[in-house]
């Protein structure tokens, strides 16, 4: 090994170590303080080594635990639908965008770039989806505003497709006589696994995390999902702290809200499920958008 | 060729777009004004068709909503033959959701707002109904039950958009302080307290109790400003409708001295500056390690905030009451452009406040399911039910209606309401009560000026810096550098505006 990589290595090694740690820290952090006894969070602060422990938050949220796992319920199937409608449509988009003989591609590539670079705004937005396609209040707006289809996706699919799967291939299933749809399910969709299993990935994500659909569309209890249970906790503590001059009863407000301990531990709840999907993914989310990047 | 004509798509695409959004809404406020015209003639109509009131209040979604909106809907189809469908929403996202819903024309009747939320640029966007008419008809009851004050004080150039909840009717000013360290040193806490006398406390703490700190975060300025000052705007000792700038104010400039003086003294934690937005200066007094904090009083805070904190607290006045715009318009009810029957939401409003069974519907849910009566106008939970596992816990009595009708709870002072009315009537009224500054015409001075507060204002307030008239001095070259004597013309021009149509 000659001098220099003997050097570097062992200092990259480190600093990726040190970025590691540095992104798990605040983890450590909010699990510590879900643990840390109420009394101590108020006199001593946040701490990695809390001065007592206390499972209260925990057994706090399991005593009311109906709401959680409603909203849990809600996220999960929203998530499971979402990812998979949306993968499914991505898909049919992108293959034949990447499919030189398609008429109209060009146009067709035009209307879907179009879309990242303009939106309708804010308002007509909300009013198509609200009264005109009626997803108020309906699992469906959490699924279709936004999130059901990104550009982004569908062009770094359509590059994937259209640089990993030769073209020999589509055509020698042609010369078998394959018609379009088994050689897009039995040859393509075979060979990008990868691709798949990234933009699948990504929307995992998307419909996991998001709150915001929910926030908007969202009016009744049961329907709300278990990111937009964190979130809106988090968000009236604030927007109140923020209001607590202007108006006396704003104080006693806050004083109702959960303690911090209870909302550290709804954090974790929310984010331990996708800690534990993670991993599965990995193996292929890095080959997945290396391939559709670099020769896209 | 071809770029120009995508070019020239796009832009095409971004004005249809844009176009019908515009369209719409000005068609929407058409039609609603329209519909109130059409309407207010048809009066003495004697039969009430069946009708469904929306009632949109910021809260939490209680796990009995249902069962209590069945509860009023029955009682409402009884009195004026509607039913309600209650829609609380969260405190967080109230804005960007309500603000939806105005936008795009959703129907609803009843909407909670206020002075320090939202109240000026809803009336100015034309959400809210005018209900000078409504009030005279439908809603005789409410200025009786009310009084001039409240009515006058929660209007906008004259005219009513919403209607105040009768709650207390002025801010106390002064300490909330640790009871524990008030007996042990027998304070005197009764009557009103000079600036001194509450030295005197802060040095006795100082020199007996070394882990205590005797005054606890930079709040107290801001209190001892809302009693000085109306909005920071017009100083209360005038008689006159002037606006001034409280950093020219020999009083203001004093009182900074007299906070460095206490910082030097040791007197504040060692993060006055930040303590109270960061909740340090919460989590102090609940721990017992501080003896005060500035608070905006009203009788019984203590009892209240005692609960919150838990633990003992006495509050201490340091000015008397005095009652501003904030106070009157501080919760109000608004009726909706978008309502398809205001009179029916008039009448609901009536009733709220009238009819004290309707009122305690809303505000506690149902006898005997989530409170039971001990006394005439006393409640408890019933047996086996605790705060936490209730299932319908107040949206807040302050919101709605008349607060003197509702009642009161086990561990509350059952003359609670009689010291609310004399606290009221005790209170200095300011001269500009009424007055609401619109900040549309100068918005991106007062975001600038607002700025510039932020810079110097926690500082100062905390006595923080050395030099107390240098930094005024600074501060207020860096605030007329952005716009700041803009803001107080046109203050004043408002105010002078203001004046001339109330008389």
């Amino acid at each position: 090994m000659p001098f220099a990589t003997r050097i570097h290595k062992p200092l990259i090694h480190l600093f990726f170590l040190l970025f590691s740690v540095v992104s798990l820290m605040p983890f450590v952090l909010v699990f510590m303080v879900s643990i840390t006894d109420e009394s101590s969070i108020v006199q001593n602060g946040y701490s990695f080594f809390p001065s007592k422990l206390n499972f209260a938050s925990y057994q706090f949220l399991f005593n009311d635990f109906g709401q959680i796992a409603r909203s849990y319920g809600v996220t999960i199937l929203v998530t499971l639908l979402g990812t998979t409608i949306s993968l499914f449509i991505t898909a049919l988009f992108a293959y034949p965008l990447s499919r030189k003989d398609l008429p109209l591609r060009r146009t067709m590539s035009f209307i879907l770039f179009f879309t990242m670079l303009f939106s309708g705004g804010m308002v007509p937005w909300y009013i198509t989806y609200v009264t005109m396609v009626g997803l108020k209040n309906s699992l469906f707006g959490m699924i279709i505003p936004n999130l059901l289809m990104s550009a982004f996706n569908v062009l770094l699919m359509r590059s994937f497709f259209a640089n990993t799967i030769p073209e020999s291939i589509i055509e020698s299933g042609t010369i078998d006589g394959a018609n379009e749809l088994t050689i897009f399910l039995k040859l393509v969709v075979p060979l990008s696994a990868p691709i798949m299993a990234t933009i699948a990935l990504f929307n995992l994500l998307a419909f996991w995390n998001d709150w915001y659909n929910c926030m908007l569309f969202i009016d009744k209890p049961e329907l709300i999902n278990i990111q937009y249970l964190m979130t809106k906790t988090l968000n009236n503590i604030q927007f109140l702290v923020m209001k607590a001059d202007s108006s006396s009863q704003v104080g006693e407000l806050l004083a109702k809200m959960p303690t911090e301990g209870v909302r550290m531990a709804l954090a974790i709840i929310g984010i331990a499920p996708l800690l534990i999907a993670y991993p599965f993914f990995q193996k292929y989310y890095i080959s997945g958008i290396t391939s559709g990047a670099v020769k896209g | 060729m071809k770029k120009k004509m995508y070019t020239l798509l796009a832009l095409l695409m971004v004005v249809m777009l844009v176009l019908p959004a515009c369209g719409q809404k000005s068609n929407d406020s058409k039609k609603a004004g329209e519909n109130s015209s059409t309407s207010s003639e048809g009066e003495g109509v004697t039969k009430l068709e069946p009708y469904k009131l929306t009632l949109v209040y910021p809260g939490d979604a209680q796990k009995d909503l249902a069962l209590v909106q069945e509860e009023m809907s029955k009682y409402l189809t009884e009195k004026i033959n509607a039913t309600i469908e209650l829609k609380p929403i969260d405190w967080g996202s109230w804005t960007d959701k309500t603000n939806l819903m105005k936008i795009s024309g959703e129907s609803f009747d009843l909407m909670f707002t206020a002075g320090w939320f939202g109240y000026g640029l809803d009336v100015s966007k034309g959400q809210f109904l005018e209900l000078t008419n409504l009030l005279k008809n439908q809603g005789k009851d409410i200025p009786t039950v009310l009084g001039d004050d409240f009515i006058k004080g929660s209007q906008i150039s004259g005219k009513s958009y919403g209607v105040p909840t009768k709650k207390e009717f002025a801010q106390g000013f002064g300490f909330l302080l640790n009871k524990a360290l008030v007996d042990k040193y027998q304070f005197n806490t009764e009557g009103v307290k000079t600036l001194e006398e509450m030295e005197e406390m802060f040095k006795t703490i100082k020199e007996n109790e070394p882990g205590i700190v005797p005054v606890v975060s930079n709040k107290f300025a801001n209190t001892w400003g809302a009693a000085n000052y109306d909005n920071s705007m017009i100083s209360r000792d005038s008689k006159e409708l002037k606006i001034i700038d409280t950093l020219e104010d020999p009083k203001f400039i004093d009182f900074l001295k007299r906070m460095r003086q206490w910082n030097l003294n040791g007197w504040f934690d060692k993060d006055v500056v930040t303590s109270d937005t960061s909740g340090q200066a919460d989590n102090m007094i609940k721990s017992g390690k501080a003896f005060a904090i500035g608070q905006s009083l009203k009788p019984g805070k203590d009892k209240e905030m005692t609960v919150t904190m838990g633990l003992p607290l006495v509050q201490v006045e340091t000015a008397l009451p005095y009652t501003t715009t904030g106070e009157a318009n501080g919760a109000m009810l608004a009726i909706s452009r978008t309502s398809k029957d205001p009179e029916r939401a008039m009448m609901f409003l009536n009733m709220l406040y009238t009819d004290a069974k309707l009122l305690n519907m809303l505000d506690w849910g149902i006898e005997g399911k989530h409170y039971v009566k001990i006394s005439d106008n006393m409640i408890d939970y019933p047996e086996g039910v605790t705060a936490d596992t209730q299932g319908y816990s107040s949206p807040g009595g302050w919101m709605f209606g008349n607060q003197f009708i509702s009642y009161l709870w086990a561990n509350e002072d059952s003359d609670k309401w009689e010291q609310f009315e004399k606290f009221n009537a005790s209170a200095e009224r300011s001269i500009a009560l009424g007055f609401t500054f619109d900040e549309t015409p100068v918005k991106a001075e007062m975001a600038a000026v607002s700025n510039v507060d932020k810079e110097f204002q926690m500082v100062l307030n905390a006595g923080a810096i050395d030099d107390v008239e240098g930094t005024i001095a600074k501060y207020k070259a860096k605030r007329d550098a952005a716009g700041f004597q803009k803001v107080q013309e046109e203050r004043q021009r408002q105010l002078d505006e203001w004046a001339k149509a109330s008389q």
